[in-house]
């Protein structure tokens, strides 16, 4: 398998009342393409400190992030944007939709952003909205709809422009078991269907079903 | 799903918020309207009330103003006869302005009266009747009000009385004329009643004929452009008299209204700086309800270029829409707040404060549109500086 993504020796410290806050003490990691893996470990312990260090998003204290063999504190912060835009898909716990919008919209809106024309961008977002099983609702706004079919769009959005890997945080934390379940199985789905995902998660049925598990403990992997 | 189209659909999202904001921004550039059509309109207005009949010279007694005093020319017909015979001028006619009596049973009803040579007149445009022959005993035009005031009309006789005799008290003997037409005199008040007839006429009237009196001598030049060297040669000819060009007069009226111009930059400034700030205020505080979405499009990749364009559109957007609204709210105060200004006595009821210039409003209009879009850089600047991370974690907990 080729590594997708690649963590070495990551470090984060936060600044905090004159003292320093080790969020990550040294995270070492590999995701292939096609995995699925599960972060879990109790609060605080670093687990969203290093999504978003995976994902581009914030950036480490020392040691480097690979994706697809892209270093990416060697970008510029423009390239990085566009490396989440078009290389990274994200899952949020609370959706963060925007709710101006309809689900077909947000789910067009990062290819509008990658340049993909009107219409064949209104195609892709019916046909991901009918993959998450929201074929019905695509001219709801946002806010006209429930949490698992918020979550849903949302995992639409996070794969328009077809991203190595999908990153999300504690997906279904804001759900309740049975909705919370729906967007299991679509993970599944999703990962049968060759999507590489790294989720962090306090659903102890995520972290089963998942190939992979790490588990973090005070800012570190621990084996 | 352009920019534009996503900042109407925010706002949409919001209409009370939006609708305060609409009408401020609307008020506020009624009153930048206002006060540009204010600055330059009165200028416009006095030079299209002088050249409502294309004459461009003015001579008047030395060190005065059309109309501005008592004084008057003496031997004006030689003057006008004289002006004639230029080749470069089209019409020259002398104006006394005085005020006189006309007999109605045993009262006396005071009146302006206009005495004028019908073949050179810059004073009225007839609306009924017939115009004045040259000539003594022509007759007499009358404006609506005058009519009123005499309860007369066309083919009445008037008796008309010149000086009264401060001993007595009674008119000198007067002179009868017959209402030949109904005129609108350019340079009356509201409500002015206003009579004309030939010079000589008013002339016998009011003084002694032999001493030939005008309060003007207007003077038309076959073509604009030589007004200036005209001008400069006729001083040179009557140096008795002032000789202006409209243009002159213009300046010299611009001069005076320097605070009048002053005020409407002022007041205009001020409105445009409410305008910058009503919106920047607004889009500061939807940009600060909306971090959360901002770091949110931030992190899946959406450029800070766009978050800006965002918050701009939004801006044009207020600015557009309200700056629209605000045309029809200024014309209309302006048309009422003339009304008002023109009711003054001793105005020219032609005269207009608030002049719609497209040029002016056309700059007014892209001056608004480039506050009112630049009033919203800092929120954009906010929104292009939210840290992503910090600002997802705080929204997450
Ligand atoms: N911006 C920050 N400032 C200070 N401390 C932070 C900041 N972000 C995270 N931390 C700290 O870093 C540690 C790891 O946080 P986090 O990655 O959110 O853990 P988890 O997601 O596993 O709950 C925690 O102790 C947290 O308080
Ligand atoms: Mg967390």
């Amino acid at each position: 398998m080729t590594p997708t993504l690649i963590a070495r020796d990551l470090r984060k410290d936060y600044p905090m009342n004159g003292e320093t806050v080790h969020a990550l003490r040294g995270v070492s990691l590999r995701v292939d393409s096609g995995d699925y893996a599960a972060i879990v470990g109790p609060s605080g312990s670093g687990k969203s400190t290093l999504l978003q260090l995976l994902g581009g998003i914030d950036t480490p204290t020392a040691g480097a992030v690979e994706l697809s063999g892209t270093r990416l504190d060697a970008l510029s912060d423009r390239e990085l944007t566009r490396l989440r835009l078009t290389r990274l898909g994200f899952v949020f716990q609370r959706f963060h939709l925007l709710p101006v919008l309809t689900a077909r919209e947000n789910v067009e809106l990062p290819m509008a952003e990658a340049g993909v024309r009107g219409p064949e961008r209104r195609v892709r977002a019916r046909e991901l909205l009918d993959y998450v099983g929201l074929a019905q609702r695509e001219n709801h706004r946002a806010t006209q709809l429930s949490g698992g079919e918020m979550q849903r769009v949302a995992i639409a959005r996070a794969l328009a422009n077809r991203p190595a890997v999908v990153l999300a945080d504690e997906p279904t934390g804001e759900l309740d078991a049975a909705t919370g379940r729906e967007i299991l199985d679509l993970f599944l789905r999703l990962n049968r269907d060759g999507t590489t995902l790294v989720v962090v998660t306090h659903d102890d049925r995520l972290a089963a079903e998942a190939g992979r598990v790490i588990h973090m403990l005070d800012g570190a992997i621990r084996d | 799903m352009t920019g534009a189209a996503w900042a109407v659909k925010r706002l949409a999202r919001q209409p009370l918020r939006t609708g305060l904001s609409l009408a401020g921004i609307a008020v506020a550039a009624a009153m930048l309207l206002d006060m540009v059509m204010l600055s330059g309109g009165i200028d416009r207005s006095f030079s299209d009330l002088l050249l409502g009949r294309g004459y461009q010279m003015r001579l008047t007694p030395k060190g005065t103003l059309p109309f501005d005093t008592e004084a008057t020319i003496r031997g004006a017909s030689a003057i006008v006869a004289a002006l004639r015979r230029e080749p470069a001028l089209e019409a020259a006619g002398a104006v006394l302005g005085t005020s006189l009596y006309a007999r109605r049973g045993d009262s006396l009803i005071t009146l302006f009266a206009y005495g004028l040579q019908p073949e050179a007149q810059s004073l009225y445009q007839l609306q009924a009747g017939r115009d004045l022959a040259s000539g003594a005993g022509a007759g007499v035009l009358l404006s609506e009000p005058a009519a009123r005031l005499l309860g007369a009309g066309i083919g009445d006789t008037l008796t008309l009385v010149g000086r009264l005799d401060p001993q007595v008290v009674t008119a000198a003997a007067g002179r009868r004329l017959v209402v030949r037409g109904m005129v609108r005199w350019l340079y009356d008040y509201r409500g002015q009643p206003s009579v004309g007839m030939v010079l000589s006429d008013l002339q016998r009237l009011s003084s002694s004929p032999a001493e030939d009196r005008a309060s003007m001598i207007v003077v038309k030049a076959r073509q604009d452009s030589a007004v200036p060297g005209l001008v400069t040669a006729l001083r040179r000819r009557f140096p008795s008299v002032e000789v202006s060009s409209v243009a002159d007069l213009v300046a010299t009226f611009h001069e005076r209204l320097v605070y009048f111009r002053q005020l409407s930059y002022i007041l205009g400034s001020m409105s445009l700086i409410v305008t910058v700030l009503l919106i920047a205020t607004l889009l500061t505080i939807a940009v600060g309800e909306r971090l959360g979405e901002i770091a949110t499009l931030r992190a899946i990749g959406v450029s800070r270029r766009t978050v800006v364009g965002q918050v701009l559109a939004e801006g044009t957007a207020l600015t557009i829409v309200g700056g629209g609204l605000g045309i029809g709210l200024g014309l209309a105060t302006a048309r009422y707040l003339d009304a008002i200004l023109t009711s003054f006595p001793g105005l020219p009821a032609a005269f207009s404060f608030f002049v719609p210039r497209a040029g002016a409003l056309a700059f007014a209009a892209l001056v608004l549109l480039l506050t009112g879009s630049l009033a919203g850089l800092y929120p954009a600047w906010l929104a292009a500086r939210t840290p992503i991370a910090a600002t997802l974690r705080a929204e997450a907990t």
